[in-house]
């Protein structure tokens, strides 16, 4: 740790996996953020793409978790690896004893690893984010302050997801290094829709359930009213929790006008964000709340929630109060579960029965 | 003729507004005159009162926001009198939607998904919402397949389907104050697809039809002209034509996709 021109400490970086994420999203945005953080340490499976990335930061590198967890420079870790080895990643940077985890969603991918989750940040105290990033988006945050009490009256939300293929704005963000490679899935088969339509709620939907969270206050009777498969890659979810209806949208296609949107409505008010696109560095969401007689706008900011998460992550490991405890975190987790399973089956039965 | 005649037993300043803004087609009857057509109120009865309409001889009516209702009898009868039924719905008579429904025809056979959203006041009857969603969305898409209610309460509807080519469609509808009521339509296409905001008929706002493709995105000519205005005008047509509209044809086939066969 070193000091930076206010004074305050400057945060030791590790990065665990130097895929296109961490290439596209947090080595620009630690870039903008030189006054809290500096990365120290790159860690990949692949040696050479380890090296190269961390050669942009002028950062050790190393093909070993273990390694970059024992770098006494290492402050902050960030996991950016394959989400099958978020959980053990996580639990391995708390008990290192580490300032603070940030951990690229989903942290975890069952039940059962995030309850070692939360053990573990128990254990040691060490804060763990979940890089969710509208839900550190300015203009999220500067109507959250000021929805009153949609959360308890909204009974209608949509999330809306219209992308290019994630490599058009991969390259609008950085020079990707080693991107991976991509096949066609064969979409008749019914294992093929059944992986694409959780992939798609723990790869995609994940980044605003935590959003849809904050209008649901329970989801115990949460009931899948269909779920289908969009081509090439989406899903078209609608469900009732809590007494809302929720419905999920998304399509990937090839269209260069991508769309994001996340909206609440109660019978009095309603809430419209409209977030910039995955990796550019395009500031932040814009959100309006309505109500019959007036409109109130915020944003768009000139940073994002990428930006966001590692600002509270900075103020975490300063011994700042977390926002959100880890318990929170894990309710989070096991709503994308709850929707993930059914939707999948939801869908693979909706294509078998399509196609008898 | 220079002008038809019209008797307004719906009684809506909407009926009274069109009318006036088409001076050159339509002027009321005057008291005891026999009138050329008929405007009905939409309400539950509706068939009858265009019934008794068909029987006083008129040669046009206009059906102001029709409920469901069983059109067999009054089509059988405006068919054998030569009377010509228009049926004035809230988002479906817009006429930004002959636009629409071409870009659409153009994209949907490479559709990828339909998501459209109908928002209505609070307090609104959903069931009566979702019929004026569906006729709006149907006229741009054609007929839907396995069109299923997975949900109709107080606050509103889900609503799923296929389209012609079985990419999957839903309805939602909304019911808040929140924001302005109306209709949105998008057909999602691998390279873009055709999106549709369609106001309320109370004003001449227009509705907007983009389509977006790999080349950029055309916003199609807006047309300044109420839903209402929209369908007197198509009435004026059909009678100096000499034509029968398909419009009463065209609801039977939409209440019974929401009802089944009656």
């Amino acid at each position: 740790m070193t000091g930076n021109s206010t004074g305050t400490e400057i945060l030791g970086v590790g990065i665990i996996g130097a895929g296109p994420v961490t290439q596209a999203i947090h080595m620009p945005t630690l870039s903008r953020l030189g006054d809290l953080f500096a990365v120290r340490h790159i860690m990949d499976a692949d040696p050479s793409v380890a090296e190269s990335v961390a050669a942009r930061a002028g950062a050790r590198h190393s093909s070993s978790v273990e390694e970059l967890l024992a770098d006494p420079e290492v402050d902050v870790v960030a996991i950016c690896s394959p989400h099958r080895f978020h959980a053990e990643q996580v639990i391995a940077a708390c008990r290192a004893g580490r300032k603070a985890v940030l951990c690229e969603k989903p942290f975890a991918m069952n039940a059962a690893e995030a309850a070692g989750i939360l053990v573990a940040a128990k254990d040691t105290g060490v804060p763990v984010v979940v890089g969710a990033m509208h839900a550190f988006d300015p203009a999220w945050l500067a109507a959250e302050s000021h929805w009153g009490t949609l959360p308890e009256t909204a009974h209608t939300i949509r999330s809306t997801i219209v992308l290019p293929p994630n490599s058009r704005f991969e390259d609008a963000a950085t020079e990707v290094l080693a991107r991976p490679g991509l096949t066609a899935p064969d979409y008749s088969d019914p294992a093929a829709v059944r992986s694409a339509l959780h992939g798609g709620i723990m790869g995609l939907a994940i980044h605003d359930l935590p959003l849809v969270r904050r209008f649901v206050p329970h989801f115990e009777d949460l009931e899948i009213l269909q779920a289908r498969h969009v081509r090439p890659f989406g899903y078209l979810v609608s469900l009732r929790a809590a007494g809302r209806s929720i419905e999920l949208r998304a399509a990937m296609g090839n269209t260069w006008k991508p769309a994001w949107t996340f909206e609440a409505f109660s019978d009095d008010a309603a809430l419209r964000v409209d977030f910039s696109p995955s990796y550019v560095q395009a500031g932040s969401a814009a959100a309006t709340l309505s109500t019959a007689n007036e409109r109130r706008s915020f944003g768009p900011y000139g940073h994002n929630g990428y930006e966001g998460e590692w600002r509270e992550l900075a103020r975490l490991a300063g011994g700042g109060a977390p926002r959100r405890g880890t318990e929170s975190l894990i309710d989070d987790l096991a709503f994308a579960l709850a929707i993930a399973e059914p939707s999948a089956e939801a869908a693979t039965a909706e294509l078998m029965g399509a196609d008898a | 003729m220079s002008s038809y005649t019209v008797n307004d037993t719906a009684g809506a300043t909407a009926v009274r507004a069109t009318v006036a803004s088409l001076p050159l087609s339509f002027r009321a009857a005057d008291p005891g005159e026999t009138a050329h057509v008929h405007a009905v109120a939409g309400t539950p009865g509706w068939t009858a009162a265009a019934l008794r309409a068909v029987d006083d001889g008129a040669r046009g009516i206009v059906v102001v926001a029709p409920c469901v209702e069983d059109t067999s009898a009054l089509a059988e009868a405006a068919e054998a009198a030569g009377t010509a039924v228009v049926l004035d719905l809230r988002w479906e008579s817009n006429p930004g939607l002959a636009g629409a429904e071409e870009a659409v025809r153009s994209t949907a056979g490479r559709a990828v998904m339909l998501d459209s959203l109908a928002v209505s006041a609070a307090g609104s009857d959903p069931g009566t919402v979702l019929t004026e969603h569906l006729a709006a969305v149907v006229r741009v898409t054609g007929s839907l397949d396995a069109l299923r209610i997975l949900h109709l309460g107080p606050h509103g509807y889900t609503a799923a389907a296929r389209l012609a080519n079985a990419a999957p469609a839903t309805l939602q509808g909304v019911l808040s104050n929140a924001v302005p009521a109306g209709v949105e339509l998008h057909l999602h296409s691998d390279d873009g697809g055709v999106s549709v905001t369609v106001p309320e008929p109370s004003a001449a706002w227009p509705a907007e039809v983009r389509a977006t493709a790999s080349q950029g995105e055309l916003l199609l000519p807006t047309l300044y002209e109420t839903a209402h205005r929209n369908s007197w005008r198509r009435l004026k047509d059909h009678l100096d034509a000499g034509t029968l509209p398909a419009d009463l044809a065209g609801f039977a086939r939409l209440t019974e996709q929401l009802t089944g066969p009656s």
